[in-house]
């Protein structure tokens, strides 16, 4: 037996390469000197992030098979992989300043979140469910890591606590799943999967039907979808802003791009099962995220629930299961990452040391203290409500067409009164920046580096609705590349 | 199909068949001449009386993991040299892949030889 | 000049937004030049306006000043040899939307000039929004694919959101949150609707409205697709049931916000139904015709009565519109010639009236600080000058002939006879009569009596600036009363297109220059003659045939 191993292989990991090496760099560099690591590792990385995307740049309507068929790259992936780096880039800029005001050791740090963000690229480009696993598994050892990283904040450590036992639960659960659709279809690669299920008969074996239910949950949980997503609101509460941010946007993008290459790809004969399961947990994602979201007084909390309820929205484009739903995820991820980063950079700024002052109260009066930093947030919650002129508006059209082309005019309700819901909670973060008084006017210090990371979300917000095309005419080619 | 399965079942009937045949043997066969320390649970040498939830020095943990990492990762080096026997035109970068994968290995163990975890004081 | 010809609607959409954006760069102790800039920005943009209106062709059919591009890149289909997206930036109006960007273009400046001392706090961002505003409103007016439309009508929302929830009065959040909630429910569920409506064309994915007119819709899908239309216009309009978040955004957005909020905005609904509703779904509109003249019958009466109840100035107003708009929905849904060219005739008459009308409250707010009608009285002995602008505006707003609403109530009455029952024709009239009411009950508690509170005695009579903002929309009020042929002219083409979808079968005359008298002749009989050439002057019959004398 031989294994073989190609130029192409390399090809395909490109990227991950290129942010490993980085990761190295920099965890050596904090090895062997503290001083000049804490001072250098966030531009070190970020230097690895843009190669990353330059690398990406080369994939560009590319396609390759690598290691046995284990990971490809295609127009899906290396779209998911620039929402990725788009959203470890940003989540960088707003490190650099955080960690300098909570005291925090650097060079780790920067190191967990290449890792992190290799493992989510990983899982972007598997077409194979060991991998799945084994590149879910590796984001978040990094994440249970980060999440916990303020080891002097209890909250912090609580948060990192729950996420790594409810995700190695979770874990725990695919790999199961995995073991049974193998003892159901004697196969673990993708489209080996697709392929065995074409066979009479197979469809109604329940060991294969319990396989995909337990992958189904497991990857659920990592984009937090009800009824799995119990975790994501202490967590995200709990964790670091930064990190907090990161895992929002980069986790979703990357656990997304699994479940859709899993259901829609592999799964697409099955797709008579599992998509009235994904359209409940849809509906109840959407509902769940978005009433829960309304009575939210801490806005951490808030954008968690936020967060949940957009994992429901992008579930809608998964169960459309057409071209125009496949072709949606990619831009509404990358339109996600920048509205909800930028979201959690002008949190990460407006919050104090100790992760004081993440009351809703807390921005009362913000356009009176900086209106730059409220006009941005109110770009974001509006961006993140749907509402013209943004990027999230373009996002939610695309889904809509989606839903109403695959006939899933009920959801399409579900998603219409959800975000006429989820405008309210939205609002009321910009009646309390603009439309209440300060108490007193006390100038928000921002720093230039989460200044250049909101305002390059507030461009790309912009000017992702301005010009959506950029994506598109390239994610057309995603629906024609089967797997 | 199953019949490809029937080493293995051999094997697990001659490992319970071994195992459990030593106890019985043991048992049937061997002299008994009790005393309350034989009698005792055998925990190394160490007293086995008092509380059973004694706190370890967290050193104990990080060195069992570290060795338990670098001891799993030595496992890949097996199958590689078997391919790398049978494999004769890629030899080199066979070669090269393993000295990557080694270099790899080695960051981490600089990493945590300078972060000082291999200290035990 | 080409160049601006041809792209005169991008630059009518864009200026004012640009505009707005270079202002925030300025530095905010630059007021003056703040101010001067954001009234002049509008001003260029009302130049621009009549450059429109001079380059308009009144005898064309279909679509003038065309723009297009493609915009969003969604299951792109090859028409004709070459690849066409589904969603594109197509602009294009008609005599309709003419006069609708007109009146945008006009109020956005007297809106500036009467915030120039009413806004003191954050006055760039206040001019910032209503720069956008403007852009956005125009871009509704002139949208010709279905989801830049949405993305116009929809963006429009923040910028009135903040104007009325920043700049407002004690009650604004509230108010400013439930002017926003209502509309994004109607909005939404009109997308939902549009999105149908682009997927279900059978020659492929497109919001085109053009291609979608052209289609064939099934009976059935026309009328849950008119519902959600309808829906989101019935709101903005606002339609009887729906209207309850008009009285609270009125009153308590700054004056330049209810201008706007009256003139323009609530004009975005009743053009909606004409452009898009009536055309697309015609045979749900002739369903539906009966139900919303109900509404609109119901709405002119409820709108005046609980006007006539109301102690605060601005809320009276407030429910006069809608009142008024009533009379609009009615003159659509009366599906004939006479009641849509009536409506558009209400649509810009109420703009000048009512916003002439939110212009004089907020000068005696500034005044007073109050809105309560009870505290003034007599003001006309302090005010003179500005009690004769008054009198003009709360005349034109209870429909004296000779002024800017009577031609176009007149139209609608007239066309509610010809489509609907009589009842709903003598209804409305009344409605006429119940503005006469309230409007000389305002005007007389306000301006008339003796001046008994000592604040009154010490109100000043206009400013030079003030009367500059009063004067032009005056001005305008006895103009459009007087010619409401330069509208009808240019309207009448467009709307019989309109009328063409929805009743392709019957024929019909447009009512053109000096079609008037034929018109009034004609009550009630249904037979119009063709329209006419002669230029017979309108104003001396309409004078002196008047119901008030």
């Amino acid at each position: 037996m031989t294994i073989p191993v190609s130029a192409a292989d390399w090809i395909v990991i490109n990227t991950e390469l290129i942010l490993v090496g980085t990761a190295m760099i920099v965890l050596l560099l904090d090895a062997f000197n503290r001083r000049i690591s804490d001072r250098i590792s966030p531009w070190i990385t970020l230097v690895g992030v843009v190669g990353g995307l330059v690398s990406l740049g080369f994939l560009w309507g590319q396609e390759y098979t690598g290691f046995a068929g284990m990971l490809v790259i295609d127009s899906f992936s290396v779209l998911v992989k620039m929402a990725i780096l788009f959203g470890t880039g940003l989540a960088v800029l707003l490190s650099v300043d955080y960690l300098r005001r909570e005291e925090l050791a650097q060079g780790e740090y920067y190191g967990l979140l290449l890792l992190s963000t290799v493992g989510m690229l990983l899982l972007t480009s598997s077409a194979n469910l060991i991998m799945i696993f084994l590149s879910l598994e590796m984001l978040s050892i990094a994440l249970y890591v980060l999440t916990g990283y303020a080891r002097m904040r209890p909250r912090s450590q609580e948060a990192g606590m729950k996420y790594f036992l409810l995700g190695s639960f979770s874990a725990a659960i695919l790999v199961y799943g995995v073991a049974l659709i193998y003892g159901a279809l004697g196969t673990v690669d993708l489209a080996g999967v697709a392929e065995a299920l074409t066979a009479p008969g197979i469809l109604s074996n329940p060991v294969l039907l319990a396989g995909a239910g337990l992958v189904l949950v497991g990857l659920g949980f990592k984009v937090a979808a009800v009824p799995f997503q119990m975790w994501t609101p202490d967590v995200y509460e709990g964790a670091p802003s930064p990190v907090t941010a990161f895992m929002s946007v980069s986790t979703k993008a990357a656990a997304f791009a699994a479940l859709t290459r899993v259901l829609v790809f592999a799964f697409s004969d099955l797709s008579g099962v599992w998509m009235a399961v994904i359209w409940a947990i849809a509906a109840l994602t959407m509902i769940f995220g978005n009433l829960v979201a309304i009575a939210q007084n801490n806005i951490k909390r808030m954008l968690a629930y936020s967060s949940i309820a957009h994992a429901g929205y992008i579930l809608v484009a998964v169960a459309s299961a057409n071209q125009l739903g496949i072709q949606s995820i990619p831009f509404y991820l990358i339109a996600y990452t920048f509205m909800n980063i930028g979201a959690w950079a002008v949190v990460t700024v407006i919050t104090r040391k100790g992760e004081e002052g993440v009351g809703l109260s807390d921005y009362t009066g913000l356009f009176w203290r900086n209106p730059l930093l409220a006009v941005s947030m109110g770009l974001f919650m509006f961006s993140l409500a749907g509402i013209p002129p943004t990027a999230g508006f373009t996002a939610k059209i695309y889904l809509f067409m989606a839903a109403v082309n695959a006939n899933l005019i009920g959801l399409l309700i579900v998603a219409v009164v959800t975000t006429i819901i989820s405008a309210y909670f939205y609002l009321r973060v910009t009646v309390i920046m603009f439309m209440h008084r300060p108490s007193e006017v006390s100038a928000v210090h921002v720093p230039i580096a989460a200044y250049v990371a909101i305002i390059i979300a507030v461009v790309a917000t912009l000017w992702l609705f301005l010009f959506p095309n950029s994506t598109q005419a390239f994610t057309e080619a995603v629906w024609r590349m089967g797997l | 199909m199953l019949v490809q399965y029937l080493p293995f079942l051999i094997l697990f009937i001659v490992a319970v068949a071994f195992s459990g045949g030593a106890i019985l043997l043991s048992r049937l066969l061997g002299p008994k001449r009790p005393n309350p320390v034989k009698l005792a649970p055998y925990e190394s040498g160490m007293v086995p009386i008092g509380g059973t939830r004694r706190p370890f020095h967290i050193r104990y943990y990080l060195v069992a993991m570290l060795f338990i990492l670098f001891d799993i990762e030595i496992i890949f080096l097996y199958p590689w040299a078997v391919i790398y026997l049978t494999a004769r035109a890629a030899r080199l970068f066979l070669l090269l892949e393993m000295i990557v994968f080694l270099g790899v290995l080695m960051i981490g163990y600089i990493y945590i030889w300078r972060k000082g975890a291999l200290d035990w004081e | 000049m080409d160049l601006i010809r041809n792209h005169i609607l991008s630059i009518l959409i864009f200026l004012p937004i640009a505009a707005g954006i270079a202002l925030v760069i300025v530095p905010r102790r630059y007021a003056v030049f703040i101010r001067w800039f954001a009234f002049i920005s509008g001003l260029v943009a009302f130049a621009l306006s009549i450059l429109l209106f001079l380059w308009f062709r009144s005898n064309m059919a279909g679509w003038q000043f065309e723009e297009f591009a493609p915009w969003i890149r969604v299951l792109p289909r090859v028409v004709e040899g070459e690849t066409r997206y589904a969603i594109n930036y197509h602009l294009g109006i008609d005599g309709i939307s003419l006069f609708l960007i007109m009146l945008t273009t006009f109020l956005t400046p007297v809106a500036i000039l009467a915030s120039w001392r009413g806004i003191t706090e954050r006055a760039r961002e206040f001019y910032v929004a209503l720069l956008l505003l403007e852009g956005a409103m125009i871009g509704v007016f002139s949208s010709l694919d279905l989801i830049l439309f949405y993305v116009f009508w929809d963006a429009m929302l923040i910028p009135m959101y903040f104007i009325i929830g920043v700049w407002g009065y004690e009650n604004r959040i509230y108010a400013s949150i439930k002017f926003f909630i209502y509309t994004l429910v109607g909005s939404l569920l009109m997308l939902a609707a549009i999105i149908y409506l682009g997927l279900q064309n059978p020659a492929g994915l497109t919001f085109d409205l053009t291609e979608l007119v052209a289609a064939d819709i099934a009976r059935s899908v026309q009328y849950w697709l008119f519902l959600a239309f309808g829906l989101a216009f019935a709101i903005k309009v606002p339609v009887f049931p729906l209207h309850t978040w008009l009285p609270d955004a009125h009153t308590e957005a700054p004056t330049a916000g209810s201008v706007i909020l009256a003139g323009i905005l609530l004009k975005m609904g009743a053009y909606g139904f004409l452009r898009f509703c009536l055309p697309l779904f015609p045979e749900a509109s002739v369903h539906f015709a009966p139900l919303m003249i109900v509404l609109g019958v119901i709405g002119i009466i409820y709108g005046a009565l609980v006007a006539y109840s109301q102690p605060d100035i601005k809320r009276l107003v407030a429910y006069s519109s809608v009142s008024h708009l009533g009379f609009v929905v009615l003159g659509i849904f009366a599906l004939n010639i006479q009641g849509i060219q009536g409506a558009l005739l209400i649509m810009i008459a109420h703009g000048l009236s009512t916003g002439a009308l939110f212009l004089i409250v907020g000068m005696m707010y500034e005044r007073r600080h109050t809105r309560l009608m009870s505290d003034y009285g007599g003001v006309w002995r302090r005010m003179p000058f500005f009690g004769a602008f008054f009198i003009i505006a709360a005349l034109a707003s209870l429909g004296l002939p000779g002024l800017a609403n009577f031609p176009g109530e007149f139209l609608v009455i007239l066309g509610t006879f010809a489509a609907a029952n009589w009842v709903y024709a003598l209804l409305a009239a009344s409605g006429v009569v119940f503005a006469a009411i309230y409007i000389l009950w305002l005007y007389g508690n306000v301006m008339q009596g003796p001046v008994e509170k000592p604040e009154v005695e010490a109100m000043r009579d206009l400013s030079v600036r003030e009367a500059f903002v009063l004067a032009p929309v005056v001005i305008f009020i006895v103009l459009l009363g007087v010619f409401p042929g330069v509208v009808l002219d240019r309207t009448a083409v467009s709307s019989e297109a309109i009328l063409e979808q929805v009743r392709p079968d019957e024929s019909r005359t447009s009512l053109g220059r000096g079609a008037w008298a034929i018109e009034v002749r004609g009550i009630g009989t249904h037979a119009l003659r063709p329209k006419t050439d002669s230029p017979q002057p309108v104003p001396h019959f309409l004078v002196e045939g008047g119901e008030e004398q």
